[in-house]
């Protein structure tokens, strides 16, 4: 997002809303792209249809099967202040799963994970802990070994 | 988001996030993140544009195989094409002139949403997709239930197991969402901008949840009062 499109005072709240703060950054490197398996981990509150949606600032999280098809995937969001046209238009907007079958199509990418996973950016990120490591087991047990992250 | 990448990445975890706003990416500091320049809500750039999107993927997951870190954030260098208006689409509906008190926005609003229904049909068909579905009610049943709540009744919740103002806020999304996908029947790649324009200044649905939303923030139930911040976008309120 460039900024300085937002009225200005907008643009100072987004930029000063509360981080944690992290005392040093982890670093993990690994095999080529073509050898890797592909997650993708979204904040943007997406559920799959028919499961409990974020009702509010939820620190858990959802699956999301990668055999979900587009017409089952639902943004729960709390936050109105992001444009969703682009994701009713196109799920890949926000959750790039057809970009990334075709990226392991043509072996750019090794393989894409078995599920996918989500959770609702609006909450504070310290209470994301416990499902992030939760979430960071499940997909090792999928043999997944890189993670598309993508906020809204 | 980028906090994430700091969890998963200590759990052995390579990962780079596709950041909207570089400043939290710089003082969060994820492992790695890469800076897009687009909307909120569009991490991955425009719709219905798989080129664009994938040179966005390959730039933020060739940054797994790349040294430089860790706390290494790069800058997608395109702007989102989408972000222009097209002239060459139209409203799918044009009803509404404004209408008098709450009961005949109402009623406007009603009427409207039956009138949008087969725009939404067709748009569903090319999209082979609906995002309407967070209430579980139909799109006829959300708005005769936000219609209920605009004419200053507190109808009972519809919905087992969520209360009267939560099923409101999830309707009101279902109808946002209906709406906004009708727009998506005619031809042309329209922007947010223009969908916005069109359901906040041309629609008895927009006026509609303004009005809502200022009755709910003046009433005295602070349930309502909670879930009326997301009825209208902050830069879309309209003060009377």
């Amino acid at each position: 997002m460039r900024l300085e499109k937002l009225p200005a005072e907008m643009a100072l709240r987004l930029s000063e809303l509360e981080c944690p703060d992290f005392k040093g950054t982890p670093w993990v490197e690994g095999k080529p792209l073509s050898q890797r398996r592909v997650a993708i981990v979204s904040s943007a509150g997406l559920v799959v249809r028919g499961d409990p949606v974020f009702r509010g600032r939820d620190a858990d999280y959802r699956a999301i099967p990668g055999a979900t098809q587009a017409n089952d995937l639902l943004c729960s969001h709390i936050s109105i202040n992001f444009d969703r046209n682009g994701f009713q238009e196109d799920w890949n907007v926000v959750f790039p799963l057809d970009r990334l079958s075709e990226l392991a199509a043509e072996r750019t990418i090794g393989s894409v994970a078995t599920t996918h996973y989500s959770f609702m950016g609006a909450t504070d990120p310290m209470q994301m802990v416990d499902g992030a490591r939760e979430v960071a087991g499940k997909l090792k047990a999928d043999n997944v070994d890189a993670v598309l992250l993508t906020s809204v | 988001m980028s906090a994430l990448g700091h969890y998963l990445e200590e759990e052995g975890l390579a990962t780079v996030a596709v950041a909207l706003i570089r400043p939290q990416a710089e003082h969060t500091r994820p492992p790695r993140a890469l800076w897009v320049p687009f909307e909120l809500g569009r991490p991955i750039g425009p719709p219905s544009d798989p080129a664009f999107q994938k040179r966005v993927i390959l730039a933020a997951i060739g940054m797994l195989v790349e040294g430089g870190g860790p706390a290494r954030i790069a800058d997608f260098p395109d702007d989102d094409p989408r972000e222009m208006q097209d002239p060459s689409w139209n409203a799918p509906i044009d009803l509404y002139a404004g209408a008098g008190d709450a009961a005949a926005l109402a009623d406007a609003m009603q009427t409207e949403a039956l009138a949008m229904a087969p725009a939404y049909a067709q748009s569903c068909t090319r999209r082979a997709r609906s995002t309407v579905g967070l209430s579980g009610l139909p799109p006829a049943e959300c708005s005769g239930y936000i219609a209920t709540w605009l004419r200053g009744q507190q109808p009972a919740s519809p919905v087992a197991g969520m209360s009267s103002a939560l099923a409101l806020r999830f309707a009101i999304d279902d109808l946002k969402a209906y709406a906004l996908e009708a727009a998506l029947a005619p031809a042309g790649k329209p922007s947010s901008r223009q969908l916005g324009d069109w359901l906040w200044n041309g629609t008895a649905l927009g006026a509609g949840l303004q009005q809502l939303r200022r009755d709910c923030l003046a009433g005295d139930d602070e349930r309502l009062k909670t879930v009326a911040a997301f009825f209208v976008p902050a830069l879309r309120v309209s003060p009377a």
